[in-house]
């Protein structure tokens, strides 16, 4: 996609966003299923940097996600801070959490990074299971939706007005995502995921370029998780939890690895879709497990993955010398590196 | 040529297992030589590249660069250094165009790789023209639009070589560049190996199975045999020596060399 065309989809699909709950009760859809959507973008992008990108297995993203709810809740519950605050603590608390963990991850690679990353997410799962007394435990902790903004000039922030901020925060997440993989440094991630060993053979210590990965990806997943737990007010052990990990990796493979859009798009349907099918059967597992087996055999590289191959294929039929190879957005097979 | 030691090692034993698979041998890579190190299959010769190159450390013995212990110095050092390396198999980034693999090591080397934004005007200029410049070194200006695993075989030993140069070393390792190449792109490895030397003063320490190659473009010889160094020397002294001709030389080659 050439640059002023990307910024076109870009600008279509903000300004179609930014109707969203004017077309919300068309469809029938809650607006905050939506704003579940866009929230969840970003903890599927802070996948897809690690994954998508990098080629490292994060199989425990919600610990970050997690840390971030956890942190908004808290700091709402025991400190009665605003909303913006509110997720500024989620999001410091990920990162911290980043740096907490990135040493030991950095030690791994491929499957056994996986492996890690579970385990250390299973940690904090069972930090927030167990230290009733504080987290709630099991129960979780509701707590109430702070307003934004100073004391003396606060706005409350009903379901439209969240959407919005949630709409914000995710345009100013995709256009710093893109920014990051196109640069020098998220060229250089993307070389890791083909050939770690030639990244270190041209000189470079490629534990820093993923410890910095982590942390972005850490920030990303904590600032969604934040956003998460104000949107429903509510923080429970399960969103620290594998399976929430699982999820994202499977929204991410679903929308198309190594794909921008990708992330949005795996949001899209696997929020959109559990919302419909779960009021249809309490079986909506099922159907979304078919559909995620039904693309990973059809479309191994996601809906926005092969969509985007076969624009380049008839690009290269049609010009092979414009073949703009080195895109941002090109598709990796997904399962490469894992 | 100048008798200054490039590289150093010295009494590199290396075991896997039971089975020490280079065992304690030592050589001197002199500064502005082609040096070639050969051998039978599992002589050892590709640990012993390893052990220099820091990809895996020796159990044992002493690796010297420019004049500084490297021996358990992290292999990405070492290249900041001065080294630069080559695989058997190309190590390359086969889903990334020609000219995308050697920017990245170009950016390495002028420490632009860790940035968040594209740096323009003049350090991008300087980069592009070291790009340019590497890709017409090993002539593969037409094809730097093309991904890496389109290319031929010869072709990805090329652009591995233009991206071991683009960190500026002074000493280039080759493990076996000519391995599974067809008569033409052999000529056409050994001209940019000759010209590595010639036109840009390098350091080439080479692994290689081609003899004939090996005779007419080293100038020292370091023969291994069952991880042990056997023999060293000249291209002469190596064709004539008796125990080099049992362990591994064909005698057909020699009688032509």
């Amino acid at each position: 996609m050439t640059q002023g065309r990307e910024i076109a989809v870009f600008a279509i699909a903000l300004v179609v966003l930014a109707f969203g709950p004017l077309i919300c009760p068309l469809i029938q859809l809650d607006i905050t299923i939506l704003s579940e959507v866009l929230v969840t973008t970003l903890a599927v992008l802070s996948v897809n940097l690690l994954l998508g990108y990098t080629g490292l297995p994060a199989f425990g993203n919600a610990a970050y996600f997690g840390l971030g709810a956890y942190g908004a809740a808290l700091s709402v519950t025991y400190l009665h801070v605003n909303f913006e605050f509110a997720v500024l603590v989620g999001a410091a608390a990920a990162v911290a959490g980043g740096l907490l963990l990135g040493p030991f991850l950095l030690r791994r690679r491929g499957i056994y990074f996986g492996l890690l990353s579970i385990a250390f997410g299973q940690v904090f799962y069972f930090i927030a299971y167990r230290y009733t007394d504080v987290t709630g435990g099991e129960d979780g902790m509701n707590f109430p939706r702070p307003s934004l903004g100073p004391g003396f000039a606060h706005i409350s922030i009903k379901e439209v007005q969240f959407y919005y901020i949630a709409l914000i925060v995710f345009a100013v997440a995709m256009v710093a995502f893109r920014a990051v993989v196109r640069s020098p440094f998220g060229r250089t991630l993307v070389a890791i995921r083909q050939n770690e060993v030639r990244v270190r053979y041209l000189g470079l210590d490629t534990d820093r370029f993923i410890f910095v990965a982590l942390l972005i990806s850490a920030l990303m997943a904590g600032v969604s998780g934040a956003l998460f737990g104000l949107l429903i007010n509510f923080a429970y052990p399960l969103i620290l939890d594998w399976h929430q990990s699982g999820n994202f990796v499977l929204m991410m493979i679903l929308g198309g690895a190594g794909t921008i859009w990708g992330s949005l798009v795996g949001a899209l349907i696997y929020v959109i879709g559990k919302d419909i099918i779960s009021t249809i059967t309490p079986l909506w597992q099922i159907f979304l497990g078919a559909v995620f087996v039904a693309c990973v055999l059809g479309f191994p590289r996601g809906i926005v993955g092969s969509i985007g191959a076969l624009v380049r294929r008839r690009a290269v039929s049609e010009d092979v010398s414009a073949n703009e190879a080195f895109d941002a957005n090109a598709p990796i097979e997904v399962g490469r590196g894992v | 040529m100048s008798d200054e030691i490039l590289l150093e090692a010295n009494d590199i034993t290396k075991a896997f297992g039971g089975v020490r698979a280079v065992d304690d041998v030592s050589i001197a890579v002199r500064e502005g030589t082609i040096h070639a190190l050969i051998g039978p299959n599992g002589a050892g010769k590709t640990t012993f590249f390893n052990a220099i190159s820091g990809f895996t450390f020796p159990d044992h013995g002493r690796v010297t660069f420019r004049g500084t212990d490297v021996t358990r110095t992290r292999n990405w050092r070492r290249i900041e250094m001065g080294m630069g390396r080559t695989f058997q198999t190309p190590s390359v980034f086969p889903e990334l165009t020609v000219d995308e693999n050697v920017r990245l090591g170009v950016r390495a080397h002028a420490k632009q790789a860790f940035r968040l934004r594209t740096p323009t005007g003049a350090a991008a200029a300087a980069v592009d023209a070291r790009v340019d410049e590497l890709l017409g070194f090993v002539n593969l200006t037409a094809q730097r639009g093309r991904l890496v695993a389109e290319l031929a075989h010869g072709s990805q030993r090329l652009c591995e070589i233009a991206m071991s140069l683009s960190t500026d070393p002074v000493l280039v390792l080759l493990d076996e560049p000519m391995a599974g190449l067809a008569e033409a792109e052999t000529e056409r490895i050994v001209g940019v190996i000759r010209d590595l030397r010639e036109r840009l003063g390098l350091t080439v320490f080479f692994v290689e199975h081609n003899m004939r190659v090996v005779l007419s473009l080293a100038e020292q010889i370091t023969v291994l045999d069952r991880g042990r160094l056997l023999a060293e020397g000249g291209p002469q002294e190596i064709a004539a020596n008796e125990e080099v001709r049992r362990a591994y030389l064909g005698r057909e080659v020699l009688a032509s060399a």
